[in-house]
């Protein structure tokens, strides 16, 4: 199991941070999500792999600065 | 213990007036030359049409001033104001001062929003604004400290009577009384650590001003704060909708980006695998040590605490470090409290710099605070002449000898050190890119056009930390920003360059209409931006325009509506700040300066300068030369290839130019229209006059 924005989902072996989004569809919204207190941007969503317990925050695009 | 002696040169009895709907209705002028002290009336009108802030900074300041005024001529004025919602304790980011001044940098208006107490404090005492003139002739105080550091706390003390807390000094160092890059610091009382903290007035050499004029502080002193103390026109409505904006910021705050944490500190790596962190003078957007300095470190580093600029503010991004021993200067050796770092100083002073140590950093920021300098200038000031000595365009015999490659951690530090006196080759760099230019190519023989393409300024001003090659939006946002390239009129990086969300010429224009407006109207009240949209509630997404955060905004109009009893809805609050936003670019005009010719950037903001850049990310540019520009790249050079993409990118820039004119309703020439004065009812005599002169 893992904890997307506090909702518990299932694991698999195996997933990116990608295959996690592709599963949302309001995935566009989000360039970057926090896994296990580490950032994670799009540009790495493909290679990231998502370890079982992870809890997994989507942050909401940065239109800061 | 720290012996001095003040003189009371001039004192005004006066009645404190009642704060109303979050206004004093006066303002106090300050002539330190004669000395003259006097009470000027906040009209009506000045409400209406400037609604506070940076809006009544702008109007006093025009007034002060003439076309030919200098910065350095007596008739400069310091304008400080907080606005009608500063001094709010129950809504988060509510204690800003915004001060303006004439800048020796950009030679025009130069507008600051900051933290600490001292812009409510001066309201509650009776005054809406500050203006400070003319520069001292009889020094009435002897024996304070130098430096910024330690003449926050001194002065705190001093005037505490028991109650520190009630205390906010403004201030700056040597250093600003020795370069243009000078700032200003903004104090307030931390209860826990029982110490004077700061925030910084930085941009545009304010605090270059205020060390011109010879003043060694302004102190205001207030009690206690509550929500009564605005006496807002509903207090009940003020209280509900303050409510609701702190609950939503402690709940998301940590899901999202934890700056109650972290500060801004989670940019680094952020803006790193985005390709946007500018690393060696704006050359790349990454590195592969910026991990080093981001907010996995400093998340240790900080001293961990509730760390607001202004009361019952629950973003609390404004950390410290506790007990930080720096290595050089006077303070090597000794405790101290350092106030940051920030993103911005971070990739300015680390990242820029080729540096990736978290420490030097942080001993830059504090030296730069306690000399009084703008930590962005002088990151991007030293980048720039790394660059140049890497390039060979300076060397040791420019620079007294020091070695300044990229990475020269001591090089950078005694550059500091040196524009705190005045001396050495930092006294040259302390006179900011623009000027350095003209020094290495008159002086240095250096070649001017490479210098214009790598000096990283505009309209004089430094830019600051971010990268905007492959965000057309972004470089209108610095380029056409009024005051030169800060990011706090327009971030667009993420929405045009990872979203998407503004393809078209017309797009882009209205974000570089919108989004400017927006962000001055929270220098109009008193307001600080971050908790705006560095939280989103987690609905927003359904919104029609997401980027603009709607929720907050629709919070915004009702606080404003609660506070000053003018009733607002969303859509009123763009108009209230255009007005302010085009007399603020007819200024400009008014000193020479706010036509197209200034909107221009130097050409390391817009593409690869050279071939090391060009090939560092060759398969993305090459992509866009045959794409998107239908470019048969087969047999060209890096050296075509870099000439190619800089004509079609070049031409963009002009373009977006002429889209964002027409949508702000200014002239070809990047002048705003009298149709465009009198709609927003700043169609005074003497503005008109400035028109006509320009030929609008
Ligand atoms: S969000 Fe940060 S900078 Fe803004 S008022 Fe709050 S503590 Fe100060």
């Amino acid at each position: 199991m893992i904890s997307l924005n506090d909702e518990k989902i299932p694991w698999q072996e195996g997933m990116t941070v990608a295959d996690l989004l592709s599963g949302l569809n309001d995935a566009h919204n989000y360039a970057v999500i926090r896994v296990n207190g580490k950032y994670v941007s799009r540009p790495n969503f493909d290679a990231y792999k998502i370890p079982d317990e992870a809890e997994i925050f989507l942050i909401p695009m940065v239109v800061g600065g | 213990m720290t012996n001095f002696e003040l003189k009371e040169l001039k004192t005004l009895s006066y009645q404190r007036p009642e704060i109303d709907k979050g206004y004093a209705n006066q303002s106090l002028y300050v002539n330190i030359t004669d000395p003259d002290i006097a009470i000027k009336p906040v009209t009506e009108q000045m409400k209406e049409i400037f609604i506070g802030g940076k809006g009544f900074d702008l109007w006093l300041l025009w007034h002060a001033v003439t076309p030919r005024t200098r910065w350095n001529d007596p008739e400069n004025t310091i304008c400080i104001a907080s606005g009608p919602m500063g001094g709010t304790p129950a809504y988060p980011g509510s204690g800003k001062s915004i001060v303006a001044a004439i800048s020796p940098t950009t030679g025009s208006v130069m507008d600051s929003n900051v933290g600490g107490y001292f812009g409510p404090y001066l309201k509650f005492s009776g005054f809406d604004a500050l203006e400070i003139q003319e520069s001292i002739k009889v020094f009435a105080s002897k024996g304070l400290p130098e430096d910024g550091y330690a003449l926050s706390e001194v002065l705190t003390n001093h005037f505490a009577g028991g109650k520190p807390r009630g205390i906010s000094v403004v201030s700056t160092g040597p250093g600003a009384a020795h370069t243009v890059m000078g700032c200003i610091n903004f104090t307030w009382y931390d209860n826990k650590r029982k110490r004077a903290r700061y925030k910084q007035a930085g941009r545009g050499g304010l605090g270059t001003v205020f060390a011109d004029k010879g003043i060694k502080a302004i102190v205001a002193r207030w009690d206690s704060v509550s929500l009564d103390s605005n006496k807002p026109a509903d207090k009940e409505a003020l209280r509900s909708v303050g409510k609701a904006y702190s609950k939503e910021i402690v709940a998301l705050d940590p899901k999202q980006n934890q700056m109650s944490k972290i500060g801004t500190t989670h940019l680094v790596p952020i803006m790193n695998d985005f390709d946007l962190l500018p690393t060696h003078n704006f050359k790349f957007g990454q590195h592969k040590h910026a991990g080093l300095i981001g907010k996995d470190v400093y998340k240790d580093i900080f001293d961990p605490g509730f760390d607001g600029c202004w009361m019952g503010c629950t973003v609390a991004c404004s950390h410290g470090v506790k007990d930080f021993v720096p290595l050089t200067g006077d303070y090597a050796g000794k405790k101290v409290f350092v106030d940051g770092p920030e993103y911005e100083t971070i990739a300015g002073c680390g990242s820029n710099l080729g540096v990736f140590d978290p420490y030097f950093i942080v001993e830059m920021n504090f030296y730069c605070d306690t000399y009084g300098l703008d930590t962005i200038a002088v990151g991007t000031s030293i980048a720039f002449v790394m660059e140049c000595f890497e390039m060979g365009l300076i060397d040791t015999s420019h620079t007294g000898g020091l070695d300044l490659n990229f990475g020269n951690r001591l090089g950078a530090l005694t550059l500091v050190h040196q524009m705190a006196t005045g001396e050495g080759f930092g006294k040259i760099v302390g006179q900011g890119v623009r000027n350095m230019k003209k020094v290495f190519a008159e002086s240095y023989g250096a070649d001017p056009g490479i210098l214009q393409d790598i000096g990283m300024e505009s309209k004089g001003l430094e830019f600051s930390e971010y990268m905007t090659k492959e965000s057309l939006a972004q470089q209108g946002g610095y380029g056409m920003a009024l005051k030169g390239p800060q990011h706090d009129e327009a971030w667009l990086i993420f929405l045009d360059m990872v979203h998407n969300y503004m393809p078209t010429f017309e797009d882009k224009a209205e974000a570089l209409h919108w989004f400017p407006n927006f962000r001055t109207w929270f220098s109009l009240c008193g307001l600080c931006k971050l908790p705006w949209n560095d939280i989103v509630p987690e609905d927003n997404k359904e919104e029609d325009e997401p980027a603009k955060v709607m929720k907050h905004i629709r919070w915004y109009a009702e606080y404003f509506s609660a506070m000053t009893g003018r009733k607002v809805v969303p859509d009123d609050l763009i108009p209230m700040s255009e007005a302010v936003y085009n007399f603020q670019r007819i200024f400009n005009v008014r000193m020479g300066f706010g036509r197209r010719e200034h909107d221009t950037i130097p050409y390391r903001a817009v593409g690869p300068v050279t071939v090391e850049e060009y090939e560092s990310r060759q398969e993305r540019y090459d992509d866009q030369l045959t794409d998107k520009y239908s470019v048969d790249i087969e047999e060209k050079s890096s050296e075509e290839k870099v000439a190619l993409l800089r004509n079609f990118r070049e031409e963009q820039y002009e373009k977006l130019k002429d889209a964002v004119y027409q949508r702000r309703g200014w002239s070809n020439d990047g002048v705003p229209t009298v149709e465009t004065a009198k709609r927003l009812r700043i169609d005074f005599p003497e503005v008109l006059e400035v028109l006509e002169v320009s030929g609008r």
